[in-house]
């Protein structure tokens, strides 16, 4: 491994082009992902095409470098305005964006760029040294019945976040799996829900959602406090948390770093759930609940830390089988197809160059997180102090951008207004948006896994529950659904 | 004592109609699928059924607990507050600011990215309580090339250019602009 890598580092240093490509990468997957109201997969999309004349190593590595460094950005603006630049980063707005209003944003941002760098780290070394075994664990023990499993176990654990009481919280859940259903269906591929428009045949497109639900309806949200005069702006702080602070929070880092990566490695899976179970196992263990979302840094830590975590582990099953984990990933198959390469076993040994150029960069990025990271967000830190009547049209235009490029439809710019004015009002009545678009992003995945699960099942629940995996994960589910809907019914409503 | 109020009738009835709605145009693609037992409408129909139980638990819940904050939630703290509204000027104000973008998705397509944006943004701006003029003018004009140097100069993005005359000729020439650009610094 120590010599593939070796060499891989190699390959990335000794080409001035692909040095700064690289560069590009690490900085632009940091601004766009630190960019209120544009993302990592904004950037992602207006570089696609570009990627054709790039060596297939370098193409694959950009989109790898963008989604290390893209990710940790993200969490930027989930702390300081929130609003997550992307569903990964949706959790760390719970106690992150609490902070910045405790005027405690530089602590936030500060756990977020070591977590983030520890997370990623960590996976990119898990990585290199286990990607064929681990793979071949996935192969011969996962299969789309664990997948469906463990999209249900995570939709209940999002379900008992976010929302004012359970029910809201699984409403939201629920509201999210039925836009899901908007398009062609996994199995037959017949229409549902389209209402006469051949644009939604492709169903609702993801990114315009996102952006909808969580950056337009923050943006409405400001506004109307500004509207009845009860707009406060954001303290700025610049104060990192101190080395004793992150130390106590090492069990979480440690816990969030498995809890990471076991949902990067799963086909389709990523690191939105991660970052979700990382946030859910951290309230789970804590002996001080009540914190929890109202500035606890251990939940910003350990949201951070998961979702850093998949991003390593997410490139196993792309790199190994060919399956992608997210929207990012999916983007570098294309890459992958435009130069007349498929992912999947075939690669390491077909492309092995290719594959540690890859590693190495990956394993760079997530470093250069932890030194460009901390110089970034001293100046991020400073976008608080602009006006917010001149900050909110910024991220609404750029917002407007990152959702029309992905499929070039003024039709997705409208469906993210709409979701920005339907987030705004579900939002006023307690709703969970985090909860909603976790549903529209497992939705189909859930489905899809559904479908395959029961037709290698034959249909027959016993023996779907016999595999030890599903039979765990479902029992989790269930026991986290049960438990919320017994505090619901036992515990008191605050005034 | 009910703690029901008529806006959780409203909200009730809301999230009911959703499920009826999407349960009738569910029978528009009631096909089976022959590889698939529970065919195309299965996931959707059950989801509908749970979101119907669920509608019904929260209403239940409302009626004998309140729509306060339940004890034990995490990731809330933002959604607390109490918002009222003393005077009419401010409802139609937010009112304004929630159509404002709408119109603007709307104009993309006859006008155009490059003549919708300056507009949009000033309005934005006034919106939000910016009553000084020439700040108006100066930060409009500020965002508006900051993102044409950075999208259309930068990263050569395709935005929408509208498709009624003059805004496409005016759409068509900032894009000529950029093409000699490009050229001139040799890109």
């Amino acid at each position: 491994m120590i010599e593939n890598f070796i060499l891989g580092s190699a390959s990335l240093f000794g080409d001035s082009t692909t040095i700064a490509i690289f560069i590009f990468g690490v900085l632009g997957g940091m601004l766009f992902g630190a960019i209120p109201g544009v993302s990592m997969l904004t950037l992602a999309a207006i570089l696609l095409p570009f990627t054709a004349s790039l060596d297939p190593a370098q193409g694959v590595m950009l989109f790898a470098v963008i989604y290390c460094t893209g990710t940790y950005g993200g969490a930027i603006t989930a702390i300081l305005f929130n609003i997550p630049g992307a569903p990964e980063n949706a959790p760390t707005a719970f106690d992150g964006y609490p902070m910045t209003r405790n005027g405690q944003s530089g602590k936030a941002v500060g756990a977020a760029v070591l977590c983030s760098a520890i997370g990623g780290l960590s996976s990119a070394i898990v990585m290199m040294a286990a990607t064929e075994p681990l793979a071949n664990w996935a192969i011969s023990n996962i299969g789309p019945p664990e997948i469906f499993a463990l999209v249900f176990f995570g939709l209940a654990v999002a379900s008992s976040v976010g929302g004012r009481t359970i029910w809201k919280g699984w409403m939201s859940v629920l509201l999210g799996l039925i836009v899901a259903t908007i398009g062609q269906d996994p199995v037959g591929g017949i229409n549902r829900y389209n209402f006469g428009y051949s644009d939604l045949a492709a169903g609702i497109a993801f990114v315009p959602a996102i952006l909808g639900f969580f950056a337009v309806s923050e943006i409405f949200v400001q506004a109307e406090k500004k509207a009845i005069g009860k707009y406060e702006a954001p303290k700025m702080s610049v104060k990192f948390p101190t080395i004793l602070e992150l130390w106590a929070q090492k069990i979480a880092v440690v816990r969030s770093i498995f809890v990471g990566f076991f949902c990067g490695i799963l086909p389709g899976i990523g690191a939105t759930l991660a970052a979700f179970m990382g946030y859910g196992e951290a309230v789970r263990w804590s002996k001080n609940k009540e914190s929890f979302g109202k500035g606890n840094i251990e939940g910003v830590i350990s949201s951070e830390t998961a979702n850093n975590a998949a991003t390593g582990a997410a490139m196993i099953p792309l790199l190994a089988l060919g399956l992608p984990g997210g929207a990012l990933t999916a983007m570098m198959v294309a890459v992958f197809q435009m130069h007349d390469l498929e992912p999947g076993p075939m690669v390491f040994y077909n492309s092995p160059e290719l594959i540690w150029i890859v590693f190495s960069a990956m394993f760079y990025a997530n470093l250069s997180i932890l030194f460009i990271g901390l110089i970034e967000t001293k100046t991020i830190l400073y976008l608080l102090k602009i006006p917010f009547q001149f900050l909110a049209p910024m991220i609404l235009l750029l917002a407007s951008i990152g959702s029309y490029i992905g499929r070039g439809l003024v039709l997705d710019v409208m469906v993210m207004f709409i979701a920005g004015v339907i987030g705004f009002l579900l939002r006023r009545s307690g709703y969970s948006i985090p909860g909603i678009v976790l549903g529209i992003i497992l939705g189909k995945i859930g489905e899809q896994n559904f479908a395959q699960g029961m037709q290698m099942v034959h249909y027959d629940i016993l023996e779907y529950l016999s595999r030890p995996i599903c039979l765990l994960l479902i029992v989790a589910g269930f026991l986290t659904l049960l438990i919320g809907v017994y505090r619901a019914l036992s515990y008191s409503m605050k005034s | 004592m009910s703690n029901i109020r008529r806006v959780h009738i409203v909200e009730a009835v809301v999230w009911l109609s959703i499920v009826l709605i999407f349960y009738f145009f569910s029978f528009e693609f009631d096909q089976e699928i022959e590889i698939y037992k529970y065919g195309a409408t299965g996931w959707p129909r059950s989801i509908l059924i749970l979101l119907f139980f669920v509608t019904l638990g929260n209403f239940l819940h409302i009626h004998k607990k309140g729509s306060g904050i339940q004890l034990g939630r995490v990731g809330i703290s933002d959604e607390q507050e109490e918002i009222s509204y003393d005077d009419f000027n401010s409802i139609k104000k937010l009112i304004a600011i929630l159509i404002s973008p709408l119109i603007f998705a709307l104009s993309l397509k006859p006008v155009g990215f490059y003549s919708a944006t300056p507009f949009f943004i000033a309005v934005i701006i006034f919106l939000l309580g910016e009553k000084r003029i020439k700040w108006i003018i100066s930060i409009t004009l500020f965002i508006y090339f900051l993102l044409i140097l950075l999208f259309m100069v930068v990263l050569n993005a395709p935005l929408p250019q509208g498709n009624v005359s003059p805004f496409y000729d005016f759409s068509a020439l900032m894009l000529t602009l950029n093409t000699n650009l490009h050229q001139s610094l040799n890109f």
